[in-house]
């Protein structure tokens, strides 16, 4: 357009609003101020070390991130990684079943089955885990039972490793059967049909179009078991012993018994790069999947 | 530009137009929506803007209303420059295509949600509610949530509340589309009968040729963001000003040839004589086009202009005939007979029968 | 939508499905059921007693626990559900780089473990000097639900057609009044949904209070988890009991609240977390 006489003013617009930068600001400050900065002072205070009176000081020492490399801290490390691991997979073959059968079984109850397994969750997870506790323990039912059937002695279920990967499940699984369920309840039912007539038999058909078809579900559920997973302390604490100690405990005798707060949150930041590492390759490798099909 | 030219004289009803647009231009990351649109509309009127999907007429209406701002030019409302005045200040209502009804207001709630804002007293409020729930056939719904009313009444409480303002312009962007073709059809009398009663400025948005013509005083035809034409529904249709106002209004025949002579050669042996054309000289390339049911395949006056053909194709369509007639090798003619009372089946013309086609030179309509 | 099951069924996911059933809702009903036994005994019942729950109520520092937790809940629902629902207006309207950037931090404590953020906030409440107390409970559980109420509301949000918003402002109301009126009011099952949510969370979170509690009184999970470690007893289930009876009354609402409001919400998306992809 050519400009007549002098350029106009700006124009107001007829949108100007301060309202909605205003209610972005607040909680944004809060979460500055309340997580982000707290997440730096995790990382910078490894960094320091603790005086002779027992309190943390900010420093330039590399000494609480070279202790993490040790014997001890890499074995619990590793027995972490493992149990949340072991907890995934776990999860995985529990959901995946009770998810088909709800989902493609479940006829007008599916709704109310599937409430009924989130339910439990709303539980305190602290009672949850006592309750399992309750049932192991040497005098518990579990035990008694086997007793009075005569079956030996009774066995000792708690402080093994399998009693913590079992709280864990207890703990998460819900994580991993809602995603399955929604990618199941989304499945294309005529897909399954279609399987059946190529590959005859429902075992041949459920790997080769079923569980690919939802495989996103399985995958953001392996992530949402294993995050919470990694970092718990509680399975351990309540239903293991000093030999099945997981990263999470480590760092809470840190913060609350050894009172080695720089060295506490060099673990944490040991904890949260695993767990960022593994979220990268995670996302990468389900991106390039996505790309793929 | 012709449009403009009609654009800028309003029907003379009111002095001061209802609304206007100056050079009113729309840019979205780099494509123009609506292109320097110049417009006037009278108050009092039933003014629709019709357009494909996409042509800029919805985006238009929101700069109106105020939602939108325009990149350049400006909005006059009665008058008065609101191009920056935010939208609860400008004295236009809309009436959404969603409606956009308040769910948690029961019908009153929502029509006299606008008055409330302006503080009127209970009483008075309350009157002039009801008033509209009258007007609007709804009186017994007062108390209903929107979401126990049908498609029809939710779109007449959307109308209500709006007018119950009394704005100096009514938006209303495709408000029938939603409905299906039967109610829509009650609802465009309605809705023409309403504004009549009312009195007030309606600015309708439609991609739909046959709702803009049967109900506004004036249309405006938009494409690509820039006003084709501006007229009288009979305008618009008779006397279309471009090729695409031609062929988005009902069907033509298009066809696109040189100036000779007075004619307009649109194949070796057929010159089409065709009233002057300011702004084209001899040897312009330029378009034709005659409306199907101007030609006459017999009957004809002295005064028509005749041409020899042969039918190509014959579609019986119920209440007319749809004939293709060839008039040059690889150029037909779409020809639309009325099947009136007297004709039996086998009055009509069969593919291969030689016929004479011929139209009153007013109806060919020459396009640039 | 009534959807064709697919014909025969498969027998072992079924079996899965009912042992998964027993296995977590076992446990839970045997603490419910033995913290009514006169003896002390968790696995032979041998008569009905309240006498654990009379223990508790003469428990004088686990009743300030009790209290202590309702009010954590309570402060941490109401802060999160402001700033939550400030956040996901905000995010939703400011559509820019910016926008976005405050959108992925905000959902970060979602994908953080917990002890991550309780040993963040343990380390910036003592940084900046703040007495552990109930008050560094509730501003860390807040912190940690506002991406709760952010995501469940901004999932009502997107349903939300921008033309009634736009309508309201067409009638004469300004952008505040517009929200006031409008938005809001339409907002509420989300609102209620996610305040019941953030509610159960608080309530029951232990991670984050353990972190961050002051000495005395201790939110009630800290101090069941300070129990719990030296042995079970019926008076800690007696305790669980009532924490589960919390939850399930929190569940109850929940559902008969959906009844009022809810058109077109499923029970399922309240529990869930109100958004289905």
């Amino acid at each position: 357009m050519v400009a007549l006489g002098p350029a106009p003013a700006p124009r107001r617009s007829a949108q100007r609003t301060w309202l909605w930068g205003a209610l972005l600001a607040v909680p944004t400050a809060w979460m500055v101020a309340f997580f982000v900065i707290s997440m730096v002072i995790v990382v910078l205070l490894p960094f320091g070390r603790t005086t002779n009176d027992g309190f943390p000081v900010f420093s330039t020492s590399l000494d609480n991130y070279r202790a993490l490399w040790n014997d001890v801290y890499l074995e619990l490390f590793v027995r972490s990684v493992l149990y949340a691991l072991a907890t995934v997979v776990l999860s995985a073959l529990i959901a995946y079943p009770t998810a088909y059968a709800i989902a493609l079984h479940g006829g007008r109850y599916k709704n109310a089955l599937i409430a009924a397994v989130v339910v439990p969750f709303f539980a305190s997870y602290l009672i949850r885990m006592y309750a399992w506790k309750a049932l192991l323990s040497d005098d518990g039912l579990v035990n008694s039972g086997l007793r009075g059937s005569g079956l030996g002695d009774g066995i000792a279920f708690l402080n093994t490793p399998w009693a913590v990967i079992g709280g864990l499940v207890y703990g998460f699984v819900v994580f991993m059967i809602l995603p399955i369920y929604a990618s199941l309840e989304r499945l294309d039912v005529s897909l399954v049909e279609a399987g059946k007539d190529l590959y005859h038999g429902p075992v041949r058909t459920f790997f080769s179009v079923t569980l690919p078809a939802t495989r996103y579900g399985l995958y953001g559920g392996a992530l949402l078991v294993f995050l919470p997973a990694l970092g718990d302390f509680v399975s351990a604490q309540l239903l293991g012993g000093a030999g099945t100690y997981m990263m999470g405990n480590l760092v809470q005798q840190q913060f609350n018994e050894g009172q080695n707060w720089p060295l506490g949150s060099a673990m944490t930041v040991g904890m949260m790069a695993a767990l960022t590492a593994l979220m990268v390759a995670y996302l990468r490798a389900t991106s390039t999947q996505a790309r793929e099909t | 530009m012709t449009a403009t030219t009609t654009a800028s004289k309003p029907l003379s009803r009111a002095g001061t137009p209802s609304v206007s647009l100056r050079g009113l231009t729309k840019v979205f990351g780099g494509t123009t929506v609506v292109d320097h649109l110049d417009l006037d509309v009278a108050g009092g009127e039933f003014f629709s803007l019709l357009g494909p999907s996409g042509c800029g007429k919805t985006t238009t209406l929101r700069m109106i209303a105020g939602f939108s701002d325009p990149t350049d030019g400006s909005v006059l409302v009665g008058g008065e420059d609101v191009t920056s005045t935010p939208p609860h200040k400008r004295d236009v209502n809309t009436v959404f295509q969603s409606y956009a009804l308040f769910e948690h207001l029961d019908v009153r709630g929502n029509v006299g949600f606008g008055l409330r804002r302006k503080g009127l007293d209970r009483r008075t409020l309350d009157r002039r509610v009801s008033e509209m729930l009258e007007l609007v056939e709804l009186a017994d719904k007062g108390r209903e949530k929107p979401s126990r009313l049908s498609g029809g009444q939710r779109q007449r409480v959307a109308l209500a509340r709006a007018l119950i303002n009394e704005p100096k312009v009514l938006l209303l962007d495709e408000p029938l589309a939603a409905l299906d073709l039967q109610l829509r059809h009650a609802m465009q009398a309605e809705l023409k009968a309403l504004q009549r009663e009312v009195g007030i400025t309606f600015l309708f948005v439609t991609h739909d040729q046959d709702e803009a013509l049967s109900m506004s005083d004036r249309v405006a035809i938009m494409n690509n963001g820039v006003l084709e034409q501006c007229g009288t529904p009979e305008d618009v249709y008779e006397r279309p000003t471009s090729v695409f106002a031609a062929g988005f209004i009902g069907t033509s025949n298009l066809m696109s040839g040189v100036w000779s002579h007075g004619s307009v050669v649109v194949a070796p042996s057929v010159a089409i004589p065709a009233p002057a054309h300011h702004g084209s000289a001899e040897g312009d390339t330029v378009s034709v086009a005659v409306r199907p049911e101007k030609i006459w395949l017999g009957d004809h006056t002295d005064e028509m202009f005749r041409l020899p053909g042969t039918i190509e194709a014959t579609t019986y369509h119920g209440a007319t005939t749809r004939y293709r007639v060839a008039i040059a090798p690889g150029l037909a003619l779409t020809v639309l007979e009325q099947n009136l009372p007297r004709m039996r089946a086998e009055d009509r013309w069969d593919p291969g029968d030689r016929v004479e086609v011929g139209w009153l030179p007013e109806h060919t309509v020459v396009l640039t | 939508m009534p959807r064709r099951s697919l014909e025969r069924r498969p027998r072992t996911a079924v079996a899965v499905t009912v042992l998964l059933f027993a296995w977590l809702y076992l446990p839970i009903l045997a603490v419910t059921l033995f913290s009514f036994n006169d003896k002390k005994s968790l696995s032979a019942f041998s008569g009905f007693s309240l006498r654990w729950y009379h223990d508790l109520a003469h428990d004088q520092a686990l009743l300030e626990s009790l209290v202590a937790s309702l009010q954590i809940a309570t402060l941490a629902t109401l802060g999160s559900l402001v700033l939550g629902t400030m956040l996901a207006l905000g995010l939703e309207r400011v559509r820019s780089r910016r926008g976005r950037v405050i959108g992925a931090v905000t959902l970060l404590p979602l994908v953080t473990p917990e002890i991550v953020t309780g040993v963040a906030a343990l380390l910036l409440f003592t940084g900046i000097g703040l007495k552990l107390s109930l008050t560094t409970v509730v501003l860390a559980e807040i912190t940690f639900s506002i991406a709760y109420v952010t995501v469940i509301v901004r999932g009502r949000l997107a349903g939300l057609s921008t033309e009634v918003e736009e309508a309201a402002r067409d009638l004469g109301c300004t952008p505040w009044q517009a929200l006031r009126l409008v938005t809001l009011p339409a907002l509420v099952p989300a609102l209620l949904g996610a305040g019941l949510l953030v509610f159960a969370l608080v309530f029951d979170d232990f991670v984050l209070a353990f972190f961050t509690t002051g000495v005395d009184p201790q939110p009630l999970p800290v101090r069941v988890y300070s129990s719990i470690r030296f042995g079970v007893s019926p008076a800690i289930n007696a305790i669980g009991t009532l924490m589960l009876l919390v939850s399930a009354l929190l569940i109850v609402a929940a559902l008969v609240l959906l009844r009022l409001f809810g058109r077109g919400t499923s029970s399922l998306e309240l529990i869930t977390g109100g958004e289905r992809r």
